[in-house]
């Protein structure tokens, strides 16, 4: 499914970005020796990591919540101005938790601190209070775009003037830290979205989505193999979406997996002129949802990106999404 | 061939040697063979199964191709070098996957083994050689019916010892003929696989979206041909005076199918079969040999190990693919007197037949 730039008017834009990760870091040598990886270091650092974040003492609404009031405070906007704030990442009372007493948090669901919410209780406390606020779930890395997707489509829809999309993805502790051959990070990402901004506007978004690789346990080689012809259909989906060609794209904003991959998936997609942002795959890891934007954020702060450069962003959701959206800086 | 002949058949339990036998025999009412098995229960069973009344025309006799002197015993050994007017070398091991010193072994050392013997067969007009295609190993564009020389190199030690067995065969002091089919796909008339294949696996694997790509170009050609086709050129021209020293491709050659559309006519197929559909399995991108590479060998050095065996078995054959290449058939096609039949006229027919069969073939797996 995918919605194309020609049956819009105004152009919804990505009007700020800000992150935070908790304050613990490990190398991939502390979390091999800690029996937290599956894969070897040599690989996992032949796949380009080298350090992730780890929430201990945070909780993923703290995070969530410190990272939408460091937006708010960064674009100097007022919270009632803000008509839609869409949350997505560590589900509901489990994002309560601190992160090293998750299974806590978990417990939750069976009771009814099941009906406390993070969407709500973060349009209370930061002030949101004109905010239609809801959740999303189940997609895994692929949350934040989804989220802004959904933001861009009721800004045209129902004329919301300004989203804010959220998300929260601590990794499940009892997981370890490696989610097929990839680093994991903790981390929150907030994103503005405006209905009609002049930079960084969202041109086009395409999902795909493969119901029949849920059971990502039991389809793991069918989803491995799956990855690459997916996303890249997804990718030159979006890009024709967007109707520009496969030669003016000038960025490609990853999700943080392996370097390998990016090199496999680079050779599938041929952007002949696309440079890949891949500075933080060593210093952050994957950090599920936020990764996109949090390079995207960091490639503006660099200079990297010049106004009305052409950006691809991909991730892919363990199992069963693949997402791409169009930005025109 | 004129009756009364006495073939030495190499081979006789595999899909070539077994078919080419039966052919003679039904053609010549007069012929007798030897077969030189090394597994006389399984013999036992191919005779029950592919030769029925012909069996009373066929002697087995215990041999292996990896054995010094054939391991024959001594007096099987003079009966043979006394009555046999004719020898057919079609045992190999056709496995891709096997180590450069076992492949010679079989195939190089056992064709110079076999050649030793014929030497000696005061009877024997001619040795009828069964080669491959893939002789012509990472060598690209028209591959002429000759010896093509060994610098392009090969993808796999199989092809490379059936190359080194071709060059031993046309040393020989007697009369040779060198028979060089492609991939054997199934039967033209009814798409009907009687040994599964390395190309069978490998789109079964595809159908199953294990490989996720291929490493070739639209336009590519790849060869096959049908099991009916070699085995009849074979019965024609092995004894032909014509095809004497001759190499020859039983190929589709310029009927050969494009790698592009292989793929329409193959996931188009599958898309019949609702089940598959809803997997939405992803048709698998045509890229660069680098990439290919790449892929495989992340998913190898990972260790996923499903997925990293599939890899490893595909990766014997799969780079083929990117070596694109046309086989002339110029001198077979003049010996047989008809071309082989266009890949595209049973392709479908074939995939069809294995997925009725749950990608099994009618009758055994071999490499
Ligand atoms: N099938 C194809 O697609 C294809 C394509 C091109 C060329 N060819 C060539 O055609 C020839 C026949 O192939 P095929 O498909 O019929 O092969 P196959 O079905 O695998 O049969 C191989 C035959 O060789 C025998 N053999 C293997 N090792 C032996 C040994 N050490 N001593 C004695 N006999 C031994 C096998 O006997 P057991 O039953 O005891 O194993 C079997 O009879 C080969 O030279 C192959 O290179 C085949």
């Amino acid at each position: 499914m995918s919605s194309s730039a020609s049956n819009i008017s105004a152009t919804p834009a990505i009007g700020g970005i800000s992150y935070l990760f908790p304050a613990s870091t490990r190398s991939v040598r502390q979390l091999s020796q800690d029996s937290q990886l599956e894969s070897s270091v040599e690989t996992l650092e032949s796949f380009g990591f080298e350090n992730v974040h780890v929430g201990v003492e945070e909780s993923p609404y703290q995070l969530a919540r410190d990272a939408v009031a460091k937006l708010i405070d960064e674009q100097s906007i007022d919270p009632e101005s803000v008509g839609l704030l869409i949350y997505g990442g560590t589900p509901g009372v489990m994002a309560f938790s601190p992160a090293g007493d998750a299974a806590i948090g978990a417990a939750g669901f069976c009771t009814t601190d099941r009906f406390k919410y993070p969407s709500a209780r973060l349009q209370y406390e930061l002030g949101l209070t004109k905010a239609w606020t809801f959740a999303i779930d189940q997609m895994a890395c692929t949350t934040l775009l989804a989220a802004t997707r959904i933001a861009r489509s009721l800004c045209l829809t129902e004329g919301i003037e300004r989203a804010i999309c959220v998300s929260s993805e601590f990794f499940p502790m009892y997981a370890g830290r490696e989610a097929i051959f990839n680093c994991t990070s903790d981390a929150a990402c907030a994103v503005l979205i405006e209905r009609d901004g002049p930079a960084n506007r969202l041109v086009s978004a395409t999902t795909v989505t493969k119901g029949y690789y849920w059971d990502t346990d039991s389809r793991r080689d069918e989803v491995v193999a799956s990855y690459f012809p997916t996303a890249r259909h997804v990718a030159l989906q979006t890009i024709d979406n967007a109707g520009w060609k496969a030669c003016e794209v000038d960025w490609i904003m990853p999700h943080n997996v392996s370097m390998r991959s990016w090199e496999i998936l680079s050779g599938l997609i041929r952007l002949p002129n696309a440079k890949l942002w891949t500075d933080n795959i060593a210093r952050h890891g994957h950090t599920l949802a936020g990764d996109n934007f949090i390079n995207y954020r960091d490639a503006l702060d660099a200079g990297a990106i010049e106004k009305g450069q052409k950006i691809l962003l991909f991730s892919y959701g363990f199992g069963a999404h693949w997402t791409g959206v169009a930005v025109e800086a | 061939m004129s009756d009364n002949n006495v073939l030495l058949v190499t081979g006789a339990t595999g899909l070539v040697g077994g078919g080419v036998l039966r052919r003679i025999l039904e053609a010549e009412p007069g012929s007798r063979a030897y077969v030189m098995v090394r597994d006389e229960l399984r013999w036992r069973s191919t005779e029950q199964r592919a030769f029925g009344n012909l069996a009373s025309r066929i002697t087995p006799v215990h041999g292996d191709l990896t054995v010094r002197g054939l391991g024959l015993d001594y007096n099987v050994r003079r009966r043979l070098t006394r009555e046999v007017t004719g020898v057919i070398h079609a045992g190999a091991d056709t496995c891709f996957s096997r180590s450069l010193a076992e492949a010679r072994l079989v195939n190089t050392e056992g064709t110079r083994e076999m050649l030793a013997l014929a030497r000696v067969c005061g009877r024997s007009r001619r040795f009828v050689h069964v080669s491959t295609a893939y002789v012509a190993g990472r060598r690209c564009g028209l591959i002429e019916e000759r010896d093509n020389g060994s610098s392009a190199g090969w993808v796999n030690a199989y092809e490379r010892s059936k190359y080194e067995a071709e060059v031993l065969v046309r040393k020989a002091d007697f009369d040779w003929v060198i028979f060089r089919p492609s991939t054997i796909a199934c039967d033209s008339r009814d798409g009907s696989v009687s040994q599964i294949n390395g190309m069978h696996r490998a789109l079964r694997i595809y159908h199953r979206g294990l490989a996720a790509m291929m490493p070739a170009k639209p336009g590519d050609l790849l060869d096959m041909v049908t099991s009916d086709y070699v085995n009849d050129a074979i019965v024609r021209v092995a004894f032909d005076p014509r095809a004497s020293r001759q190499t020859m491709h039983l190929c589709a050659g310029s009927n050969a199918i494009t790698i592009g559309d292989l793929l329409d006519a193959a996931y188009e197929l599958w898309g019949t079969d609702p089940v598959w559909k809803k997997k939405g399995v992803e048709r698998a991108i045509l890229t660069d040999l680098d990439t290919y590479t790449l892929f495989a060998r992340s998913v190898i050095e990972t260790g996923d190990p499903r997925l990293a065996s599939i890899l490893s078995s595909l990766s014997h054959f799969i780079p083929q693919l990117a070596l694109s290449k046309q086989f002339d058939t110029t001198v077979a096609d003049a010996l047989v007197g008809h071309p082989a039949p266009a890949v595209a006229t049973y392709w479908k027919a074939m995939i069809t037949h294995l997925m009725a069969n749950n990608w099994r073939c009618v009758t055994r797996a071999a490499a």
